[in-house]
């Protein structure tokens, strides 16, 4: 008897740890990271008992640099924050804000929604899935008229399914072809504007230097794969989508783009393990000089000065196929609200977001925070102030005014920017590129 | 007497309490959670919906990189629970020598287990760098190589320096469970054995090996958990690149659940893995009883 029970309490333990190993498993997760989720709310004033009148909005907003923290929450905006300020400037609306990494908000935020505790404002790049689930509160509902107008409107386009728009755009940013101007002198080639251009002036590069250099950067891991697609299929003429908008992943341009981008990195003319060499990566090669050429955004001189680099750079259209049109890839974040039906009063709730919308807008706000994050802005009203502090900003505006977006207003995009991640990547290792296009345009239907 | 045994009858289920309260809440309750979470319609954002049988499971078992990811979960286990048992039981009879700086060495041993396993993977991933790695530029330094080698060329490689890393890390929790044994074992075990003529192979075998076979189990079935739940070595490292060639099951879940937005199949996968891990640890202990016992 005794043995037996010795033999169950060690199956209980084994099962106790097996299911409390190192790392829980995702599905787990969410009981694991609740508190963590919900900590700030301890520090935030909101702790306090609230007013019978007073609202409180759970904010979430993601982390674009190392000041966001700082101007939400500490001192970084001219020794005050911006809750703080909202707050004093709009008595009874309380903040519990949090700023969370950009690894760490899809986590974050499933794990809130699965718990029925989503925020009332997020700040996050997708929107599609959540609407669908019939999650979020149209922009019509608690957008004052004003600031809709504000906004660009190819970028309120970009959010919009069944003619409802769901979330508005906080920001932007443009992506071009970045070169190491003393580089291509010293090689004695012109920046190139076409494919062959580009493998040529690759070849030249490789000849020059010894192979010491990397003439092109290439990134399809896991966490930017979707831009390298659409650099290249949107400069083959294809897409994601058709001029109907439906899914074609699988058309022939696109097909084509991916093999011309795996032939220049089985050529050499590219960092060597393009699926797990991130942007980061090949901005650090930039940097240190060890790369020619990349796709970078706008972000980019500021990201190669506070690494110590000192490269004489110059910005280019993204070389498209010959014959083609170049097209620059336009990457762009938003911020919606969440449904409440818990809220006592629905219009006072609604009201306070567009109040807390009408706040971050104003110029005198916005326009500090999108240039301490060397953003692009997403309201006209901003456009003149960024570009009297910073002329540059200027002609990417004009950049961003061609630029195509993702289709992330279609719901199948998170299956659509994985799988051509994956098709990338095993593209990368040898398969066929058709038949993994071919696979994935039959999941979508 | 009686009166005494009665009084303090309830004793020791009070102090029971709390672990069983923490445990029910913290382990038993999730668990019990994605069970359900497995049976039932999960939308991309986490909703969840009715009950859907054993539908997560048929799709999760039908996923393209299902095959791989279980075999390289399998390659993962076995490979860095064996060699690190290996590498560790060495280890530890190195430090059951009498040295000079043997306790500097114990000491030494302890970093690699004691560090985050997130730094670990990040630091190993700099060392190997193709372009400025340290290992490259050390052995281009000495001379021994005259140009850089790229120490990822292919995603087979990769996954070997993923089970390299997991090798490195585990092997000082081994070799400090194996030394603890060994300094337990009786010195005249081994001067009857020395007398009885008994060579070092012999010795290793007789008496070394069934005296520490107890903290062998321990740390065994610790490890086959521990490094079957491992997620920071191979997510740091790769993230599965390419297309989940190098995942194992508990980074490729959570692939699944955050990235591709499958929540169904991934909450699946995931009891899964539970089922596997409660049976290779409970056959493992169930073998290693009988053989005490014998």
């Amino acid at each position: 008897m005794k043995k037996i029970l010795a033999l169950l309490l060690a199956l209980c333990m084994i099962f106790a740890l097996a299911a409390c190993g190192q790392q829980a498993a995702p599905a787990e997760q969410p009981a694991a990271e609740a508190p963590a989720a919900e900590e700030p709310a301890a520090e935030a004033p909101a702790a306090e008992e609230p007013a019978a009148d007073e609202i409180t909005l759970d904010v979430i907003i993601c982390q674009y640099g190392p000041n966001t923290q700082e101007w939400f929450l500490g001192s970084g905006m001219n020794g005050t924050n911006f809750v703080d300020k909202f707050e004093a400037e709009n008595p009874g609306i309380k903040l519990n804000l949090e700023v969370v990494s950009w690894n760490d908000v899809y986590t974050v935020v499933d794990t809130r929604i699965a718990a029925g505790n989503a925020p009332d404002i997020l700040n996050i790049d997708v929107f599609a899935n959540y609407a669908t689930d019939g999650l979020l509160l149209p922009v019509s509902e608690y957008c004052p008229e004003e600031l809709y107008n504000d906004f660009f409107p190819s970028f309120i386009a970009q959010s919009v399914i069944d003619d409802t728009v769901w979330a508005v755009p906080d920001l932007a940013s443009a992506r071009a072809m970045f070169y190491n101007v003393d580089m291509l002198n010293e090689v004695g080639v012109e920046v190139p504007t076409t494919w062959s251009e580009l493998e040529d002036v690759s070849q030249a590069i490789i000849d020059f230097y010894n192979g010491e250099v990397y003439p092109w950067g290439i990134d399809m891991t896991t966490d930017e794969g979707q831009a390298a697609f659409a650099y290249y299929t949107w400069g083959n003429g294809g897409g994601f989508v058709d001029a109907d908008g439906n899914w074609a992943v699988n058309s022939p341009e696109n097909v084509e783009a991916i093999k011309f981008a795996v032939d220049l990195v089985n050529k050499g003319f590219t960092n060597p393990n393009p699926a797990t060499q991130t942007r980061y990566d090949l901005q650090d090669m930039f940097a240190a000089g060890k790369m020619a050429m990349l796709i970078a955004p706008n972000q980019l001189p500021t990201y190669v000065a506070d690494k110590g680099g000192t490269i004489n750079m110059a910005t280019a259209n993204i070389p498209a196929a010959d014959g083609k049109t170049s097209s620059s890839v336009g990457v762009m974040d938003r911020i919606m609200a969440f449904k409440d039906d818990s809220a006592p009063d629905q219009a006072a709730r609604n009201e306070a977001i567009g109040k807390f919308l009408t706040f971050f807008y104003n110029p005198e706000n916005y326009v500090g925070w999108v240039s301490m994050e060397g953003f692009l802005p997403a309201v006209n009203s901003a456009v003149e102030a960024l570009v009297a502090a910073d002329p540059s900003f200027e002609a990417w505006l004009d950049v961003l005014g061609g630029c195509q977006f993702y289709p992330t207003a279609k719901a199948e995009w998170d299956q659509v920017k994985q799988g051509v991640i994956a098709a990338e990547q095993a593209a990368l290792t040898g398969a066929d590129v058709q038949a993994e296009l071919d696979a994935l345009q039959a999941q979508l239907g | 007497m009686n009166t005494i045994r009665t009084k303090h009858r309830w004793e020791p289920y009070l102090w029971l309490l709390p672990s069983v309260i923490m445990l029910a809440v913290f382990v038993v309750y999730p668990i019990i959670l994605v069970f359900r979470l497995s049976f039932s319609e999960i939308s991309k954002s986490g909703v969840l919906g009715g009950f859907v049988g054993f539908q997560n499971y048929v799709n999760a078992v039908n996923l393209p990189a299902f095959k791989t990811v279980m075999l390289n979960t399998l390659f993962w286990v076995v490979s860095v629970v064996g060699l690190s048992t290996l590498l560790g039981f060495i280890i530890a009879m190195v430090l059951n020598q009498k040295f000079h700086g043997r306790k500097i060495a114990r000491a030494i041993l302890v970093f690699p287990w004691a560090t985050s396993l997130v730094v670990q993977a990040s630091v190993w991933n700099y060392i190997i760098k193709y372009e400025y790695g340290n290992l490259n530029n050390v052995l281009l330094n000495l001379g021994i190589i005259r140009e850089a080698i790229n120490w990822r060329s292919s995603y087979q490689i990769e996954f070997l320096w993923e089970c390299g890393v997991g090798i490195f890390v585990t092997v000082p929790f081994v070799a400090f469970c194996v030394l603890s044994g060994l300094q337990s074992i009786d010195e005249s075990l081994y001067e009857a054995a020395t007398v009885d003529g008994a060579g070092f192979w012999s010795k290793l075998w007789n008496v070394t090996i069934p005296m520490v076979r107890p903290s062998l189990t321990v740390s065994t079935v610790l490890n086959i958990i521990y490094v079957f739940n491992s997620f920071p070595i191979v997510y740091t490292m790769t993230k599965g690149a390419p297309t989940h060639k190098t995942d194992t099951l508990v980074t490729y879940l959570y692939m699944l659940f955050f990235y591709e937005k499958q929540k169904g199949p991934a909450t699946a996968l995931s009891v899964i893995g539970f089922l596997i891990l409660c049976l290779c640890a409970g056959i493992y202990m169930v073998s290693v009883m009988r053989k005490e016992e014998e």
